[in-house]
């Protein structure tokens, strides 16, 4: 198949069905508020600060920003929700007093305190390694590279940093979100989320760097490294070599050859497939893997030599973090729930047992699920006449849509989330 | 020094003490180094109290200086040393050194560290400032110093450690145990305790537990240093305005912590008339858009491209050089490694001072471009406030920057009227009109200036006038940065300035 065929363009295609109104009725009648209210009052009993001094962030219109915005409970989260309808929905710290109130506060007094460690990874960022789309398009084939970013991550924050509470959401365009919800994880500061950032963060290195993974031997050793290069194995041919074929011209094989750390394996190399162009990614990969582990077994070879095979593959398929939205308690993050506002997609959960399972072309759009509740002429304007029955109508609509799947997800994460241990209601701290 | 189960250390019990002079393992300084667990007795003439403290921050500042500039990790060594020999030596037990010198010098050393600990108790940029470079500091000697003085200071620290045994260490960790040397004594504490060390990917991590070699005690000993350090300041700060009744010792603690504020600005415009160290202090200068660019900046420790390109050409117009131009947003990005900067963003800043790509002298960019091309995107902050900020956001911007409601009014009234250039002439007008009145010279006269066509106009208009307008010290006054600029790399604590966002 060609780039053109497989390569789907998720830009712009839905732009035109976000509008105010449009928006209206999604946050009115399909909006998951109950569970996401539960999900960060951490199943208090009663709304607690964890809520109440949550900041949330609201792009509305023509891109204006709402910062600390904040809501007192849920019925005033949700009649503001509906009524200013944000084409995006921020979600910041947790604060030592109500966001709402923060102009009028001396600084210093209003700091972030709390927040769930969130990572962000967006297949921009792989555009250097995949060969079948660049910048904003995504297809089934690259996809397969988030799935195995979620696969390793997920492991090493489970059983390395010892969280259990972590949400998966689809990005609504090319990426996905991690939500580390555990209250260890939410506690943590600046130079710990800092320090967790960089335990995850195996690729380092600019365009022009030929080898951007350097581990010494040891590492092999290492539970992290080790775990994640038998995740790796078990997609690289099918991913990297068959999809992507990243050895399939001399531009793409030239790039791998660079990060070998001896000239003379590379000169062969390099004129070896230039005889034979057409040989498969996945021949030339065991014709290099074998030369390249001859050489190493010779007396004064170099060690990079030793462990080039796995470095490559961690270079090629280790996940890419996108550092900054880690590292800062205070920085703000896209909302599950929330519609792209670019492909119109809705941001859904993804469910641990569905990482390699999960289609992003199927998630419903904006305009789609408009179709579904209105009984297919999608015309906001018939919405109007079932005012009356509000809730009615909000209770079967969420239940027949297509995003019936995605809120169950959801649900059964909030419901296994435990409360804090230091929870406050919002009356004993509220001042 | 460690939990009963610990091991025994190695050499004979008194470490390097064991050396010293009978005079000196009496005295209160038998070791060399100090983690500064108790205070000093203060029977400190004024005169030593200040001399201590200033010789210290020369200390503290080199450190500053050597990571900013410093060519490698030796180079830092070598500054470093280099500044403690002249401000605060301190000699091993070893040296031949009259037992008098040793102590003392260890007595300056411990009571400078408690004089700038309650100096830089006063906000929380001078806390951050003085929490990091105490830590370079006593990381730094812990480096430099021998064994014995090591196990010293590590005794005296008293960390809790649990000692992994040897058939622990093979049931828990199985294949990872591999991962370090077959002999290496290890311990498990919490990752949060050893972050650097998480950080590099140089221990196991086993369900939020970390195994740390003993060769890498010195990050527990530094962890538990930084966070007993903070505790501190914290007492501190609540304890400071009580010393306001001792009126001999409170301007030397507040002169000693602004003394973090560097040279003065001297001219406009001439290239290399502004260093790093002094873009903080003249803020207070600039036009509202480049104000709300550096507030941003210092924020974020990032500005996307187009806040890159409008805020570094200004700067770049003001006098600020290449070389300074480099030292200064490697520090203002202060999250991002050095390979990442000279990576991503160096090149750029070469390249506005005409040293790549074309070559081509970049001259500051002018309101009108401001204001008509390229308007930001969501989270970009270039622009011109009174252009691209939303009527309240303008307001709440106007009234930082201590205008009157009146003035505010008025100002938002223009630029809402679509008059954005004499709003910037109206806000710098009002500028100046408050600070003449601030200067009791007579301010019922209106102050006319000419049309703002150019950020760089704003600024030397501003600068210009508050240079002609007073005395030297007036002046001084003016400049003094509201922030010290050794906390530039530092979060401020000001509300106004947003976080940064995310977009996927
Ligand atoms: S008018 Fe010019 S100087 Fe004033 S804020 Fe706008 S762009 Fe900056
Ligand atoms: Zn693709």
């Amino acid at each position: 198949m060609t780039r053109e065929e497989t390569a789907m363009e998720l830009d712009d295609d839905e732009t035109a069905e976000l509008s105010p109104m449009t928006l209206g009725v999604y946050y009115r009648r399909l909006f998951p508020h109950n569970a996401y209210y539960k999900w960060l009052n951490y199943n208090a009993p009663a709304t607690s600060t964890e809520f109440t001094h949550r900041e949330f962030s609201f792009t509305i219109n023509d891109g204006i920003y709402l910062r600390y915005q904040s809501f007192k409970d849920m019925g005033e989260f949700q009649r503001e929700l509906t009524r200013l309808s944000p084409s995006k929905i921020d979600i910041g710290a947790i604060f030592t007093a109500v966001p709402k109130h923060a102009k009028s506060l001396q600084p210093g007094v209003f700091r972030p305190v709390a927040k769930e460690l969130v990572f962000d990874i967006d297949m921009t960022d792989y555009d250097e390694v995949r060969t079948c789309c660049q910048g904003g398009s995504i297809c089934s084939k690259c996809w397969r590279l988030m799935v195995i970013a979620m696969h390793v991550l997920d492991r090493a924050l489970r059983e390395d940093f010892g969280f259990s509470q972590i949400m998966w959401v689809y990005s609504g365009r090319r990426g996905v979100h991690c939500w580390v919800c555990d209250e260890r994880a939410r506690q943590l500061d600046d130079a710990a989320r800092k320090a967790v950032a960089g335990y995850l963060s195996i690729v380092r290195g600019g365009a022009e760097q030929g080898k951007k993974v350097n581990l010494s031997q040891r590492y092999s050793h290492h539970p992290h490294i080790a775990r994640s290069i038998e995740i790796i194995e078990e997609y690289f041919e099918d991913v990297l070599l068959v999809d992507q074929e990243i050895l399939l011209t001399r531009e793409r094989w030239m790039k791998v050859l660079a990060a070998l750390p001896d000239e003379e394996l590379r000169k062969t190399l390099d004129a070896q497939w230039s005889r034979r162009p057409d040989r498969s990614s996945v021949e030339k990969w065991s014709e290099m893997v074998d030369i390249v582990e001859k050489r190493a077994s010779k007396r004064g070879a170099k060690f990079a030599l030793a462990t080039f095979e796995r470095d490559m593959m961690l270079q090629y398929a280790y996940p890419r973090l996108d550092e900054n939205v880690t590292t800062h308690l205070n920085h703000l993050l896209k909302s599950p729930f929330c519609i792209h506002p670019k492909t119109g997609r809705v941001c859904t959960p993804i469910a641990h047992s569905q990482f390699d399972s999960f289609d992003p072309f199927a998630v419903p759009t904006l305009s789609q699920l408009l179709k579904e509740i209105s009984g297919g002429n999608g015309d906001p304007a018939a919405d109007k006449s079932q005012e009356q029955s509000q809730e009615q109508s909000q209770r079967s609509a969420k239940s027949f849509s297509s995003l019936v799947g995605y809120v169950d997800i959801f649900e059964t994460f909030v419901a296994s989330l435990s409360p804090s241990s230091n929870t406050h209601t919002s009356q004993s701290l509220e001042f | 020094m460690f939990s009963q189960n610990a091991p025994k250390r190695e050499g004979g019990g008194f470490g390097d003490a064991s050396a010293a002079p009978e005079v000196v393992r009496r005295s209160r300084y038998p070791t060399r180094l100090s983690v500064y667990a108790d205070p000093p007795d203060l029977e400190v003439s004024i005169e030593e109290f200040e001399a201590f403290a200033l010789d210290r921050l020369q200390v503290l500042r080199s450190i500053e200086d050597a990571q900013l500039r410093a060519k490698g990790e030796e180079d830092i060594r070598k500054r470093v040393n280099e500044a403690l020999e002249k401000h605060l030596p301190l000699h091993t037990n070893r040296s031949k050194l009259p037992p008098r010198q040793l102590v003392a010098e260890r007595r300056k050393d411990h009571v400078s560290h408690f004089i700038l600990r309650l100096a830089f108790s006063r906000t929380e940029e001078l806390r951050g400032w003085f929490l990091r470079y105490e830590c370079a500091l006593l990381k730094h000697r812990f480096k430099e110093a021998d064994i014995a003085e090591k196990q010293e200071l590590l005794a005296a620290a008293k960390l809790k450690l649990e000692h992994l045994s040897p058939a622990a260490r093979e049931t828990r960790l199985g294949n990872a145990s591999l991962f370090y040397p077959p002999q290496e004594q290890l311990f498990e504490v919490d990752f949060e305790r050893v972050l650097d060390l998480v950080s590099h990917l140089q221990v196991v991590l086993q369900g939020g537990r970390a195994f740390v070699p003993q060769s890498e005690v010195a990050t527990l000993l530094l962890h538990e240093f930084r966070q007993r350090l903070t505790r501190a300041l914290a007492v501190c700060a609540k304890a400071l305005p009580q010393m306001g009744e001792d009126e001999r010792l409170l301007p030397v603690l507040q002169n000693l912590s602004s003394q973090t504020a560097r040279s003065e600005y001297q001219s406009t415009g001439a290239a290399g008339a502004v260093s790093a160290d002094n873009v903080d202090a003249l803020s207070s200068g600039f036009p509202l858009c480049m104000q709300h660019l550096h507030t941003q900046l210092l924020k974020d420790h990032h500005l996307r491209h187009g806040g890159r390109m409008q805020f570094g050409l200004f700067l770049k117009g003001i006098g600020l050089g290449l070389q300074e131009a480099l030292v200064y947003w490697r520090r203002a990005f202060g999250n991002m490694t050095d390979d990442q900067f000279q990576k991503g963003y160096a090149y750029n800043i070469r390249h506005n001072y005409g040293m790549e790509g074309k070559r081509a002298d970049y001259t500051p960019y002018s309101c009108h471009r401001i204001i008509m091309s390229n308007p930001p995107g969501p989270g970009d902050h270039h622009g011109c406030p009174f252009r691209h900020f939303s009527t309240d956001r303008l307001r709440a911007a106007l009234h930082r920057d201590r205008l009157t409601d009146a003035e505010v009014r008025e100002i938002a009234e223009l630029a809402g009227a679509g008059h954005y250039q004499v709003a910037c002439t109206r806000h710098l007008e009002v500028k100046m009109q408050h600070r003449k009145a601030q200067q009791q010279q007579t301010s019922d006269t209106e102050t006319h200036i000419s049309s703002i066509a150019s950020p760089n106009q704003f600024f030397d208009l501003c600068i210009g006038d508050c240079k002609s307008n007073g005395s030297k010290q007036s002046h001084d006054r003016d400049v003094q940065p509201v922030a010290p600029t050794a906390a530039a790399s530092l979060p401020p604590a000001g509300l106004q300035k947003g976080p940064a966002y995310s977009y996927s």
